[in-house]
């Protein structure tokens, strides 16, 4: 074991005091590791056995094995095949727009302002909200009749969650505004922690500013960001509660939305397990490629 | 900050314990959040004031409501011992052993007399004609229509509509007028608009408001007893309803496609349409005067018959039954005893519930208490449910989610929404092992 | 820390101050908006035209405490003038309040619900952000095999959606009897969170030069007093950051809430929503019960907003 300890030689003198190095690493990793691992063993193991079953939780009939059927039923259905490329846009445009609006937000604060606590509290009220209070209100807003949107901004009567085209933007919109207060903070602490004789340093190079921004301010703040945008594209795939309170339309239906219709109305265990799974490989396959980013970043 | 954390576990963890420890006497009651749940509230109250037995209504928001119930039933949780469940639920309910088998108590208290026909027949009957019973209704509930008097009784509204189409201005009288009504009143310049009526795709709203033409055209969404779809759900009628289900979608205010009951009482309430189509239970917010400013205009009708004469709506409301996995099942059924009575009965509709009591539905009490209860005792005489097998949720997400882009959005055409739907009905019901066709 | 001495510095300093208050003006309006409507009597919350000048009132809170019921008749004048104040709000709104066997008035179950709230949501982010920092250094300092696969691991355990892990949870519950207990929401939203928190502790940490604890380890301390006194402090920004955001998740989780638990544990996402089966919406009951809902976190928020804000002092190396 202690051949895993790099940073310090087990005999020195500050290693023999108090608890030993692998002790405190034991002590600090083990008991979360070991919590996760019994906390979520069963649920993976219940919905990765039941997605190649023909079980419907709601029902006391026999379970039949049906190997890889139900995959095959779930990448066949065109619905499905909808929902996913409405998700995977969705993710784009709603990711994009927090990482754009929070980290400019983050520029923007990251100065000596007056009242810089008080703005940036008042700026993240919105991720402060409950998803599903947040899509109701969001519904009222938007509506064409009793909306204040389309009065406030003078638009008529733009009908922006009954419109095919409009409703997966006007989703979009609502959690941009929602959730880019979290890259803004995030992409603050990042901001702050540039050591500041690194721009002293740049401005007597008389850079530009622009060679500072991308050659010293960003490459500091990426590893914070990525986190950030891991947390977000994760969270993305995932949204529920918002779209699904906020718009019916089959152009706006995501992943999440169809995956709760197949598991919890028509009771579909089987099948819902296997897209889940689906889900649970997207995810893992694009979580990854940021995570490779990540590494790279902090590497320089 | 340990101290804090520990401080705050043995509290949590002895409010824990003192709730288990606290069960006798109790009883909880699962129904979704609205007014009857209120009602019915303060009538456990007084049952409470007269045996001491503690009767919680607990609620959950309408869209969460199949949700939390059903996942509690399929885990056999107790946490409920009563519940006020959709009449769609039955086959789910009974089928899967979520309900107590209540035929005994149903036949030595003559219930099947004593309560409304159709209420026994859709809220307690299943499989349907067997004479095995599930539940008491409990609240009655049906499709019906507001309108607006004050419109349809200015006279210069009333001429300009007989020189357009010909017949007097008044409560339609078969759906073909109810449309005729709703295209002269809409007006999206003046700000007004002809009717509101449900096309959310989420949960059954789109599909009872659709449901709720085809009926009255004397189409049908299948024979539930020989499991014939095919021909029954595209049938000419059936085309023609959904045809005019769609138009009539047309004269409805701007972003009208993710609406139920809430939004169709807010377009009324805000005196935005000429029309409106709910449920009897969602009709007491629009007479009050402190909810709705056009509250002495409405007027009520039934479901009008189609163009052929079919006369019928769609059923709501529910029945409440006992979850075969409580543990105070005794307590439970003597809170049913005391729930048939008549005195409970009456009280329960005096309080704001629509009672399924035969004698009382029908005495000129009720009928006059408010201006809907007319139309809701016509229409509780007429009325047809979905399918009630436990596959009924697959039926009708996929009904939802086959109206939906024709009716709200336009696409495609009535009959091949129907054609396609009748294949994916006779698909899914085959595998679950119906003799579907 | 953008150099602002020059003068166009101190005028991009201006348009940036600007573009702030702009940007938070847009931000805040639809909080705005809310917080309007708590205030407004029903009818004007979905009024056509939207109202936004109207006489406030509190009859929304009142409503949010009370259990009530929709009126059917007109109120007796008798019992009108016979209420106190605030039954008079409530009967003014067309609404009953609903009185127990003994006559007394039925408070709503929204105090005990944001007290369950607070319980749990407290202690879950402790818990979290605890078991997040530790973890997070153990990961950032020591060597652990395999720790890509263990850190990818724990991100992952928040990739699958919550609707499938829901029911093998509540079977899980079940057995265990954690079903609509504290606990089981604050291990819950513990889990939930702990991934989380070691991720965002660990770009943190990793921030924090080594020196400083090697420095420490060669001044006499142990590693424990080293991690307490010198790495904890540099670290304040990422754990006050982690707790604000663990915060959030657990005050505002509504689908585990909603299943897992029933009256005795269940937080106040799913009580507040649970307004709109009433014949009309009732926007005003959901809002107050919104932005009272929102004090606490933003109370939090606000408290931490210095360590927030303070970034990391690299002071003792750079000198």
């Amino acid at each position: 074991m202690t051949s895993l300890i790099t940073t310090l030689d087990p005999r020195s003198r500050a290693a023999s005091r108090g608890w030993s190095d692998t002790t405190i690493r034991n002590v600090f990793v083990i008991p979360t590791v070991a919590f996760l691992i019994i906390f979520n063993v069963f649920p993976l193991l219940y919905s990765l056995g039941f997605s190649f079953t023909d079980f419907r939780a709601s029902s006391k009939a026999q379970v039949n094995l049906v190997g890889f059927k139900n995959y095959v039923d779930v990448l066949a259905d065109p619905v499905i095949w909808r929902t996913f490329t409405t998700t995977l846009w969705y993710v784009i445009v709603s990711v994009t727009g927090q990482f754009v609006v929070g980290f400019g937000l983050a520029l923007l604060l990251n100065r000596p302002l007056p009242y810089k606590g008080l703005l940036t509290t008042l700026l993240m009220l919105p991720m402060m909200l409950s998803p599903v209070v947040v899509g109701l209100f969001w519904k009222l807003i938007y509506d064409p009749s009793w909306g204040i949107l389309n009065h406030a901004l003078g638009l008529g009567r733009v009908a922006w969650l009954s419109d095919a085209n409009l409703a997966l933007y006007a989703v979009a919109i609502t959690d941009i505004w929602m959730w880019s207060p979290f890259v803004m903070l995030l992409s603050l602490a990042g901001l702050s922690a540039v050591p500041k004789h690194l721009y002293e340093a740049a401005s007597i190079d008389r850079a530009g500013k622009l060679y500072t921004f991308f050659r010293i301010t960003l490459p500091l703040v990426a590893p914070i960001l990525l986190i950030a945008v891991i947390f977000r594209t994760m969270e993305a795939f995932k949204t529920f509660d918002i779209a699904f309170v906020m718009t019916g339309q089959p152009a706006a239906e995501l992943i999440s939305s169809r995956l709760y219709k197949m598991a919890f109305q028509q009771w579909q265990t089987g099948p819902s397990s296997a897209l889940a799974y689906i889900i649970l490989i997207m995810v893992l396959c694009i979580t990854n490629i940021y995570v490779k980013y990540l590494n790279k970043a902090k590497e320089r | 900050m340990r101290k804090t954390i520990a401080g705050l576990l043995a509290g949590a963890s002895l409010m824990t314990i003192g709730a288990i420890s606290a069960q006798a006497q109790e009883l909880t009651i699962l129904w979704a959040e609205w007014d009857p749940a209120n009602y019915l509230q303060e009538l456990v109250n007084e049952y409470q004031a007269e045996t001491g037995v503690a009767v919680t209504v607990e609620t959950v928001p309408w869209p969460d409501f199949q949700t939390k119930a059903f996942t509690e039933f399929n885990a056999q949780g107790s946490a409920y011992d009563l519940v006020v469940g959709d009449s769609q639920w039955l086959g789910a309910g009974s089928l899967n052993g979520h309900y107590v088998d209540l035929t005994e108590f149903i036949n030595a208290n003559n219930l099947a007399e004593v309560m409304a026909p159709a209420t026994m027949q859709y809220y307690s009957e299943y499989p349907g004609g067997s004479g095995t019973y599930w539940s008491v209704p409990l609240e009655g509930d049906a499709l019906g229509w507001t309108y607006r008097k004050d419109w349809f009784e200015d006279p210069a509204e009333m001429e300009a509509f007989k020189a357009k189409y010909g017949y007097d201005l008044g409560v339609p009288q078969d759906f073909k007028q109810l449309i005729d009504i709703a295209e002269f009143f809409h007006r999206p310049d003046e700000n007004r608009y002809g009717a509101a009526i449900y096309s959310q795709n989420q949960g059954d709203a789109i599909v009872m408001g659709v449901e709720n033409s085809v009926f009255a055209y004397g189409g049908s969404f299948g024979d539930y007893e020989s499991f014939q779809v095919t021909g029954l759900l595209n049938s000419p009628e059936s085309i023609e309803a959904l045809e005019d289900y769609r138009k009539l979608f047309t004269f409805g205010p701007p972003g009208w496609g993710n609406s139920f009951f809430a939004e169709v009482n807010t377009a009324v309430a805000q005196g935005q349409v000429a029309m409106g189509m709910n449920f009897f239970a969602f009709f007491p917010a629009l007479v009050n005067e402190a909810t709705n400013p056009h509250a002495a205009n409405m007027g009520f009708f039934a479901n009008p018959p189609g163009p052929r004469g079919d006369d019928f709506a769609a059923l709501g409301g529910q029945g409440i039954s006992l979850v075969s996995y409580s543990q105070n099942q005794e307590e439970a059924m003597k809170f049913l005893e005391w729930f048939i009575k008549e005195e409970t009965q009456e009280r329960w509709a005096e309080l704001g519930g629509y009672t399924a009591h035969g004698a009382i539905l029908e005495s000129e009490k009720f009928r006059t208490a408010t201006p809907f209860n007319e139309a809701f005792f016509q229409t509780m005489f007429k009325v047809r449910d979905f399918w009630a097998l436990p596959e009924y949720a697959e039926l009708l997400t996929e009904a939802a989610d086959a109206f939906y882009p024709y009716v709200v959005n336009g696409e495609g055409d009535a009959k091949t929404t129907l054609d396609t739907l009748a294949t994916t009905w006779v698909d899914t019901l085959q595998a679950a092992g119906y003799p579907a066709q | 820390m953008a150099v602002v001495s020059t003068r166009a510095g101190r005028l991009g300093n201006r348009i940036a101050i600007a573009a702030v208050i702009v940007v938070t003006l847009i931000f805040l309006s639809p909080i705005y908006w809310i917080t309007s409507t708590a205030f407004k009597p029903l009818v004007l919350a979905t009024s056509v035209p939207p109202t936004v000048v109207f006489e406030p009132s509190i009859t929304p809170f009142v409503k949010l405490f009370t259990k009530r019921a929709q009126l059917t008749t007109p109120v007796d004048p008798a019992v009108y003038e016979a209420a106190p104040w605030w039954e008079k709000l409530v009967l003014d709104g067309g609404e009953r309040l609903s009185r127990d066997g003994r006559g007394e008035v039925v408070f709503s179950a929204y105090p005990d619900r944001f007290a369950n709230s607070l319980i749990i949501a407290v202690t879950s982010t402790l818990l979290a952000v605890s078991l997040g920092t530790i973890t997070a250094y153990g990961f950032s300092r020591f060597r652990v095999k395999g720790e890509a696969d263990l850190l990818f691991f724990i991100l992952s355990t928040r990739m699958l959606p919550p609707v499938v892990v829901a029911i093998p949870m509540f079977l899980m519950y079940r057995a265990v009897g954690l079903n609509d207990t504290h606990i089981g929401l604050i291990i819950l939203y513990t889990a939930f969170n702990v991934s989380f928190a070691v991720w965002l502790m660990k770009g943190f940490i990793d921030e924090i030069p080594k020196e400083y604890e090697e420095a420490a380890l060669v001044d006499g301390y142990t590693r424990m007093q080293a991690f307490f006194k010198i790495v904890l402090p540099e670290a304040a920004t990422g754990i006050a950051a982690t707790a604000v955001f663990c915060f959030i998740t657990a005050w505002n989780e509504y689908a585990f809430a909603l299943i897992l638990s029933n009256r005795r544990a269940q937080t106040a996402p799913p009580f507040i929503p649970s307004q709109v089966g009433t014949g009309l919406q009732d926007w005003t009951v959901i809002a107050a019960g919104t932005v009272l809902f929102l004090l606490p976190v933003a109370i939090f928020t606000f408290l931490l907003r210095n360590h927030l804000l303070r970034g990391m002092s690299f002071g003792a190396i750079r000198k």
